[in-house]
């Protein structure tokens, strides 16, 4: 899964180092050849079922959400089952205040609204990543965790 | 919750779903007043940390202040407090603490000091150096210096652990009625043989938060220990077999782009000018950064990042380092040397009159030692993952002090901390090296620059030639004997001093005259603390002069060592068990050579005998025996492997281990021209633990390097007559 490479023409952008200590001097000279894009998304085959393109998409997930069975908690709590758990639920994960009070079920419709924006759902919850605006993505990531928690 | 000491207290409270948790808790008014998200509500008081977590379904959480890198301290740690509690080791799991103040050494130190172990230990320089003292430790929440256990596991771990159980204990009494006395905790179960009754450690975990508690939770002697000194498997073993451990360089985010590095070469330049004219046009190329003391190039994938950045021409600013060698560097070193002559430097220890003893002695040994610079060659890359948008700063590495990590990455990004979370995995090594922020620093600044994620990886080559290293260093010994072959005095100069404070001194060794001096000279490379520190080199010094002063004495090395430890039962207890586990006085084939050395370092005494064949083309070392006095070994698998690990570390910087300097930029960039021990050339390691004394437990992942060097050059001098006087091995002809 590569980005294109656009033809736009390199921006060079001239920044004065920072006066002062705080905070650290930044680039003295910046040239940002192209944006990231949003081409990160594998480009996925028709006949890829959702739950196929969810446990790829899955993959920006797991640094910190295991999703075996009985599996660890890592950065994140543990995720199997989570579809139908109360917010909170996973043992030995020190959740924040805010979500382990949030009271959420963690319908599939919840979890939808939470991933799309997890601190705007919830704001104090501690988890950094999430924020997947494209709601396709979001549709596969939960059809892939329901189809592993069912096993 | 019963108040404990004059501050802070073991506190405790109840978690979501009915979970008891035990840690410091301070009293209203303290000014620590941020909770715990663990913490219970009540009465006021607040628990500020937690060390051990029971839940409902009786699992036993011990939450781990320290960083797993491969010493296997999350078992360990875990044992000590596991059988405090009488846990059921099946029904434990460990916790890595959160990068927080609340965690730090200076919590251990200064907020929970149990009264009923020594408490004084913690405030002995000599003994946790200064590396690791309460000043510098203030901000720190650190694995280094040997500390986890002697430190946290003594003062934190037990004392939380044993806390836990008289609390389940007082609640069992009260639900019972019977009294406290007459029930006993085992398997994580709470069980009153008179009646039979027996009930999970879970079911009494609400209640057990209620109780008052004893003013200091009573201790195992080790007649009772359980967990500690039992040979348990380490935890991380399945998954670091399996593949599934995640390490620092493993973070993974969605919309995560990569970047290679590239630092002036002369520490200290400044990237003046830069061509990215190729780079501009390559694959996968996002952007290109120069940050002034380095140029990173931003890609797709790490590959396309290093290509691109490969193809960047630089210009670097002039720097006093410009036009220095290897050779001027140690000129210099001889040059300071000489010029404190016999009475200026910084005097470090002084006892009796050398200058007279020494002019008075029968025979006069005098000896230069030199060692070089030395980079620490982690297997895992350095790495750092930074997030920086919309105020908030991720971090994502594997360091040896994750707190420092976030005030560094704070201070950096000038974000307030509260909003910066760093995130630590498995280190993969750290020796020290994981222990500076140079890395945290850097990736913060590229992504600062993208506000999209960005992993930051070095290259081999920027590993080796732009650590901060051991020093390169000079020692000049004069030393005394009497017609007797008795030593009588014992003198030392040497270059930098940096810790811990003792590593030069021989307090140990009966020498009535003794004076140890030190000159301060600068250097551009960065100073960083190298498995051992300052003992890497002084355990080497010393060990390879007492050798000489044995030869001119006409005794035997292990002899005359016996000698010197003479009025010292326990140290001499361990270099006797090295030299019988050697069979010393069996005779070696032609060519082949047996040495000693004894250095006690971190609190643990070590001796090592290591035979030599040098009957090849180059010293082939095929024996090392390992005596350690570490007090006690609370895991004596997870103590040996440390002892073969530090072999196996020492014996690579004895043989090969050298960085130099040349028109002051590293010459050493891989493993080509930096090489490590092959599996080929490792000796077989015998190690046996002496547990001395319970009471004082000494470090593990140190103590086993510093005799490494002298016992296999002292092995080379008794095998060819040679006296290796500079290392490494590898610059000798020994043809």
């Amino acid at each position: 899964m590569r980005a294109i490479v656009r033809a736009s023409a390199p921006i060079l952008v001239i920044a004065l180092a920072a006066c002062g200590t705080d905070p650290a001097p930044g680039p003295t000279e910046q040239i940002v050849v192209r944006e990231p894009g949003e081409a990160t998304v594998p480009n996925v085959e028709a006949e890829d079922s959702l739950i196929t393109i969810g446990k790829a998409a899955f993959n920006t997930c797991i640094a910190c959400h295991g999703i075996e069975k009985g599996g660890a908690n890592k950065i994140g709590p543990n995720l199997y089952g989570i579809i139908g758990q109360v917010a909170g639920a996973a043992e030995g994960f020190s959740y924040s205040e805010a979500l382990a009070s949030s009271g959420i079920t963690w319908t599939k419709e919840e979890l939808d609204s939470y991933i799309a924006n997890p601190a705007a759902k919830v704001p104090g919850t501690t988890m950094m990543a999430g924020a997947i605006t494209d709601a396709e993505r979001r549709e596969a990531i939960i059809a892939y965790l329901d189809s592993v928690s069912a096993n | 919750m019963g108040k404990w000491t004059r501050r802070a207290f073991i506190g405790a409270g109840v978690a979501a779903g009915g979970a008891l948790v035990v840690g410091i808790a301070v009293r209203p008014g303290n000014p620590i007043d941020r909770l715990s998200p663990l913490v219970a509500k009540g009465e006021g008081e607040k628990l500020i940390n937690a060390w051990v977590k029971i839940d409902a379904d009786n699992i036993v959480t011990a939450i781990v202040p320290h960083v797993e890198m491969g010493q296997g301290i999350f078992t360990s740690l875990a044992q000590m407090l596991a059988d405090e509690l009488d846990a059921d080791w099946s029904k434990v799991r460990i916790l890595e603490a959160p990068a927080d103040a609340k965690y730090s050494s200076s919590h251990i130190g200064r907020e929970f000091l149990a009264p009923n172990l020594e408490v004084p230990e913690i405030l002995e320089p000599t003994v946790s150096g200064s590396f690791l003292s309460l000043a510098t430790a203030m901000t720190l929440q650190i694995t280094g210096g040997s500390f986890s256990i002697r430190g946290t596991g003594q003062r934190a771990m037990r004392t939380a652990g044993a806390a836990a159980r008289e609390m389940l204990i007082a609640a069992a009494a009260k639900e019972w009625n019977v009294p406290a006395s007459e029930l006993r905790a085992e398997n994580s179960m709470i069980l009153h043989d008179k009646s039979s009754k027996s009930a999970t450690f879970a079911s009494f975990a609400t209640a057990a938060a209620e109780q008052s508690l004893p003013a200091k939770p009573k201790l195992k002697s080790p007649k009772d220990y359980k967990l500690m000194g039992k040979a348990i498997a380490r935890t991380d073993i399945p998954e670091k077999s399996n593949g599934s451990a995640i390490f620092g360089i493993d973070a993974d985010l969605p919309g995560m782009k990569y970047a290679a590095v590239k630092a002036a070469p002369v520490v200290g330049a400044t990237v003046e000018a830069m061509d990215a004219t190729s780079a501009k046009t390559m694959p996968g190329v996002l952007q290109i950064l120069n940050m002034g003391d380095f140029v990173a190039v931003v890609a797709d994938g790490y590959w396309q990042a290093e290509q691109a950045l490969a193809t960047i021409q630089t210009t670097y600013s002039k720097t006093e380092g410009d036009g220095l060698d290897q050779e001027a560097l140690f000129t210099r070193y001889a040059t300071m040397l000489d010029e404190a002559g016999d009475t200026d430097g910084d005097v470090e220890t002084e006892e009796g009159d050398v200058g007279e003893a020494f002019a008075s002695a029968a025979t006069k040994v005098e000896a230069e030692y030199k060692v070089p610079f030395l980079a620490h060659a982690t297997m895992e890359p350095m790495n750092c993952t930074a997030w920086v948008r919309d105020g908030k700063c991720d971090v994502w590495s594997g360091t040896q002090s994750p707190l420092m990590a976030r005030k560094t990455a704070a201070e950096t990004t000038g974000i307030a901390i509260d909003n910066v979370a760093y995130h630590n995995a498995y280190l993969g090594g750290g020796f020290g090296r994981r222990s500076e922020m140079d890395v945290i620093i850097m990736s913060t600044r590229i992504a600062m620059a993208t506000q999209y994620p960005v992993k930051m990886i070095w290259s081999r080559e920027e590993d080796t030639m732009q650590d901060h290293y051991r020093p390169s260093a000079t020692s000049r010994f004069e030393g005394g004997l009497d017609k007797d072959g008795k030593a009588v005095s014992w003198s030392n100069i040497h270059t930098h001093l940096f810790d811990p404070q003792e590593a030069p001194t021989v307090p140990y060794y009966n020498i009535a005259n003794h004076k140890i001096r030190k000159v301060d000279v600068p250097t551009h490379l960065r100073f960083g603390p190298w498995r051992s520190v300052d003992h890497s080199q002084h355990g080497y010094f010393i060990e390879s002069f007492v050798d000489e002063m044995a030869h001119a004495a006409g005794k035997d090395g292990y002899a005359f060592r016996r000698e010197l430890l003479a009025g010292s039962p326990r140290h001499l207890k361990v270099l006797d068990t090295a030299a019988k586990m050697s069979g010393w006085d069996n005779p070696l084939p032609e060519g082949h050579g047996r040495g000693i050395a004894f250095v006690p370092s971190f609190g643990t005494i070590v001796a090592e005998v290591a035979e030599v064949d040098m009957t090849g083309k180059k010293p082939k070392v095929t024996k090392v025996y390992v005596a350690a006095d570490p007090g006690f070994a609370v895991n004596p698998d997870g103590f040996a492997a440390q002892m073969e690990s530090s072999v196996a570390y020492g014996l690579t910087a004895a043989l090969y281990g050298e960085i130099s300097v040349k028109d002051g930029a590293v010459q050493q960039s891989n493993f080509h021209d930096y090489p490590i021990l092959r599996i080929n050339e490792m000796p077989d390691v015998v190690v046996e633990i002496i547990n001395g004394d319970h009471k004082r437990l000494g470090g593990a992942g140190e103590p086993g390097l510093p005799p490494l060097a002298p016992a296999v050059t002292n092995a080379i001098f008794a095998a060819t007559g040679n006296r290796v006087r500079e290392l490494p091995l590898s610059k000798m002809n020994f043809a």
